[in-house]
C-alpha cells in the first residue's frame, strides 16, 4: 500500500471550491453562508485551523456581479475565511475546473463540493472526522435523495465517492494526478478519481453523519428527471470508464447498443468516443486485473437499491 | 404546568387582530363620522391590513420532535434550510422532551446559520397527547399558511415554493402536495453514532390527486404534504382534537378540506420516512386506540352537516345505482338459492362432492406411490 504519512487537519487550512456556470447568485450566496458556518464550527472546535472558500468561473460571463462578490466575501470574511473567485473565461467543464481550483491553492485538504450543495452546520466536521490517515476521499450524505449505493455498515467503505460533497487530503489529490480532465467532462470524473485513489491504496469512504442538501427533485412517480446534459455526458463517462477500467468488452457492447439504439444522445456518444479512439486521444487503459473498478449493470458499484 | 414557553416570537398585528385596525374601523363606524372620513378610514384600514399581511410570512412551520433522534431532527432542518422559497419560519415544538433532549434540540438549533436560526423559535411543551404540542404552536404562528412536519421525514427543495404558488392561485383554499415513502432501518454509523440508513428508493404510493370521498374513508395523504390557510385556525377556530391518540392529522385535513376545499400541487415535494427498528406512532400506540381514534374522527364529522365539493351528487347518483343493483344482484342470489330446484338439487350436489375428494385422495395416493417407487 502507498500510503504515506499524512499531516493533522488540525493543523491544516482547508479549501472549499466549487465550480460554476451560469448559477444564481443567491443560491451561491446561500450556500456560501451554509459552507461559512459549517467551516468557522469545524474551526472553533479544532477540527482544522483556517479555511478558504474557492470559485472557479467557467460562463462565458461571470456569473457572480461586484456587488454579490462583494456580499458573499463578506459573510465569508465574518466567518473567519477568506474568497477566492476566478472567472476562467472559458468553459472547463468539472474536472479541469476543480484541477485548476486545487492547482492555485495552497490548502492541506480540498473539499469538492456543488455550488448549489447546502452544508449542515457539523459538515465539515464530520468530514474531517472521517479522514483517516488510511482514507482518500470522504463523502457526505446527500439530502433529500441518497446515493443508493451499497456502503459497509460502521467503516463507510464504499465504491466511489460522489463530489457534490467531499473531502480529500491534497497529497493524495496530488499523487494521484487530480481529476482526469483530459477524459472526463461533466460525470464520471469522481468515480475515476475514487478508482484511481483506491488503486493507489487508500480507501474511500461515505460518511452518513455529514449532510449536504443537494436540491434534486423527482417526478410525480419518483422517477429520476435526467437532464439532457446528463444522458449525454453519463453515456459518455460510461464509455470512457469502461475503456480506462480495461473492459473492452463492455466497451465493445456499449457502443454497439448506442450505436443501434436511435436514441441521439446515445448515439453521439458513440460516435464521440469512436472519434477520439481514431484520433489517438483515448486514455491509456488501467486496472487490468479490475482489483478495484465495478461494473454493475449500469452502476460503478452495488446498490442498495 | 402544562407547558411552558421557551422563546415565543416577537407578537406582531395579524390582519384582523384587535389592535390600531380594529380602532379604525370603530372610528369610521362612529355616527358622528362624516362620509369622507368615513371613507378615509376604510382606506387606511385596507392599508393596514396590506401591511399586516406583508409583514407576516407565507408559511409557519411547525415542527414537532420528541428530541430523541438528533440526526434524523438535524436532516429535517436541513432540508427547510435548503428550500428554494425563504419565505418562512420555523416552530419547533418539543413535547415530553427530557432536560437533555430539549437541551440537545436547543443546541441543534443554535448551531444553524444566521439567516436560517433567526427564523426559527423553540416551544417546550409537557403532557397530553400528540394533538397538544400542534394547538399550542398553532397559537404561536404568524404565516399565511400552516404546515406541519415530524422531525423524522425530509422535505423536497420546492416544498415551500409549491406551496406558495398554488397558494397564490387559490387563496383560502387547503393546498396539498404529494408525499412519497422511503423505508428507513436504524444501524450505528462510524465513531459509534446512532444512525440510519434508507432501504428503497422513494415510492409514490400515495395517490396523486386529492380525493374528498376516499378520504372518508382513511387517510391517503401525509400531513407534510398540507398547507393550511391560517383562517381554518383564527376565523373557523378550529384545533387538533386532544382527546384523539392518533389520526390527529387525518381529523384536521377531513374536517378543514369538507370547509375550504383542495387546491392540488402537482409536484412530489416530500418523504415520509417508514421507520423499522425504532418506535413510532403506529408502535406506541396499540389497535384499541387507533380504532378508537378512527371511529371519534368519523363520528364527529357524522354529527354534523357537511359541505362536499362539486362532483358529488353524479358520485352519489352511481353510488346509490350500485347500491340498487347490488339489492337486485341479493335478491336473485337469495330466490336462487331457497328455490325448490335448488333444493331439490341437494343429494346430487352431496354426490358431487364427495366424487371430488374421492379423486382428490386418489391422486394424492398415487403420488404418493410413486414417490416411493423412484
Amino acid at each position: 500500500m502507498d500510503v504515506s504519512e499524512p499531516g493533522r487537519l488540525a493543523d491544516m487550512r482547508i479549501a472549499i471550491q466549487s465550480v460554476l456556470y451560469g448559477n444564481a447568485p443567491d443560491h451561491i450566496e446561500r450556500a456560501a453562508e451554509a459552507l461559512a458556518n459549517s467551516a468557522s464550527r469545524a474551526v472553533s472546535a479544532g477540527s482544522i485551523a483556517e479555511w478558504e472558500y474557492r470559485l472557479g468561473d467557467c460562463a462565458p460571463d461571470p456569473t457572480l456581479s461586484d456587488s454579490d462578490i462583494a456580499r458573499i466575501t463578506a459573510l465569508v470574511v465574518a466567518s473567519g475565511g477568506s474568497l477566492e473567485y476566478t472567472h476562467f473565461g472559458a468553459n472547463l467543464g468539472s474536472a479541469a475546473g476543480h484541477n485548476r481550483l486545487a492547482n492555485d491553492s495552497g490548502a492541506g485538504a480540498l473539499l469538492i463540493l456543488n455550488p448549489d450543495v447546502r452544508m449542515d452546520p457539523d459538515t465539515v466536521q464530520n468530514l474531517v472526522g472521517a479522514l483517516g490517515a488510511d482514507v482518500g476521499i470522504v463523502e457526505a450524505r446527500q439530502l433529500p435523495l441518497d446515493h443508493p449505493k451499497e456502503y459497509e455498515r460502521y467503516t463507510g467503505d464504499t465504491s466511489w465517492a460522489s463530489t457534490a460533497c467531499a473531502l480529500t487530503r491534497r497529497s493524495v489529490f496530488e499523487h494521484v494526478g487530480g481529476f482526469d480532465a483530459e477524459t472526463f467532462f461533466l460525470y464520471g470524473d469522481d468515480v475515476d478519481y475514487s478508482w484511481r485513489v483506491r488503486l493507489a491504496g487508500y480507501r474511500v469512504v461515505f460518511e452518513p453523519s455529514a449532510r449536504a442538501f443537494h436540491d434534486k427533485r423527482l417526478t410525480l412517480s419518483a422517477g429520476w428527471p435526467a437532464s439532457k446534459a446528463e444522458q449525454y455526458y453519463s453515456a459518455e463517462s460510461a464509455l470512457m470508464l469502461a475503456h480506462k477500467y480495461s473492459m473492452s468488452q463492455r466497451v465493445d457492447r456499449l457502443l454497439d447498443e448506442f450505436s443501434t439504439s436511435r436514441v441521439s444522445y446515445l448515439e453521439r456518444a458513440a460516435k464521440s468516443f469512436r472519434d477520439k479512439q481514431l484520433s489517438g486521444l483515448l486514455p491509456e487503459p488501467i486496472d487490468p486485473n479490475h482489483s478495484v473498478a465495478q461494473f454493475v449493470g449500469d452502476f460503478y458499484a452495488v446498490h442498495r437499491f | 404546568m402544562p407547558y411552558t414557553v421557551s422563546e415565543v416570537p416577537a407578537p406582531v398585528s395579524r390582519p384582523g387582530s384587535p389592535t390600531l385596525l380594529d380602532l379604525i374601523r370603530t372610528l369610521g363606524r362612529n355616527r358622528f363620522a362624516s362620509r369622507g372620513f368615513t371613507r378615509a378610514t376604510d382606506l387606511l384600514a385596507v392599508e393596514f391590513s396590506r401591511n399586516a399581511e406583508q409583514q407576516c410570512p407565507f408559511l409557519s412551520v411547525i415542527l414537532r420532535t420528541q428530541g430523541q433522534r438528533p440526526e434524523a431532527l438535524k436532516d429535517a432542518l436541513l432540508c427547510l434550510a435548503g428550500q428554494s422559497n425563504e419565505d418562512f419560519e420555523v416552530i419547533v415544538v418539543t413535547h415530553d422532551a427530557s432536560a437533555d433532549g430539549f437541551a440537545l434540540v436547543s443546541d441543534i438549533v443554535a448551531s444553524q446559520p444566521a439567516s436560517f436560526k433567526s427564523r426559527i423559535s423553540i416551544q417546550e411543551v409537557h403532557g397530553g397527547r400528540r394533538s397538544k404540542p400542534l394547538n399550542v404552536a398553532v397559537e404561536a404562528t404568524r404565516g399565511r399558511y400552516v404546515s406541519f412536519f415530524d422531525d423524522d421525514d425530509l422535505l423536497f427543495g420546492h416544498w415551500v415554493e409549491s406551496f406558495a404558488r398554488v397558494a397564490e392561485r387559490h387563496p383560502g383554499k387547503l393546498v396539498r402536495s404529494v408525499v412519497a415513502s422511503q423505508r428507513a432501518a436504524v444501524e450505528m454509523w462510524p465513531r459509534d453514532q446512532s444512525g440510519f440508513r434508507h432501504m428503497n428508493w422513494p415510492n409514490a404510493e400515495y395517490p396523486a390527486q386529492f380525493d374528498q370521498f376516499a378520504h372518508l374513508q382513511m387517510n391517503f395523504s401525509p400531513f407534510m404534504g398540507w398547507a393550511f390557510p391560517r383562517e381554518i385556525f383564527d376565523v373557523l377556530g378550529l384545533r387538533f382534537d386532544e382527546e384523539l391518540y392518533v389520526c390527529e392529522d387525518w381529523d384536521l385535513i377531513l374536517r378543514s378540506s369538507l370547509l375550504c376545499g383542495v387546491a392540488q400541487a402537482s409536484e412530489l415535494t416530500a418523504i415520509y420516512r417508514r421507520w423499522e427498528g425504532v418506535e413510532s406512532s403506529y408502535t406506541a400506540h396499540d389497535d384499541t386506540q387507533w380504532q378508537a381514534s378512527q371511529a371519534r374522527v368519523i363520528a364527529k364529522l357524522n354529527e354534523h352537516a357537511v359541505v362536499m365539493p362539486a362532483g358529488t351528487v353524479a358520485l352519489l347518483r352511481t353510488l346509490w345505482a350500485d347500491r340498487i343493483e347490488l339489492g337486485r344482484v341479493q335478491a336473485e342470489l337469495h330466490a336462487l338459492l331457497t328455490s325448490r330446484s335448488w333444493r331439490y338439487a341437494y343429494p346430487i350436489r352431496v354426490v358431487m362432492r364427495v366424487a371430488d375428494f374421492g379423486r382428490r385422495a386418489v391422486y394424492g395416493v398415487a403420488r404418493r406411490v410413486k414417490r416411493v417407487l423412484r
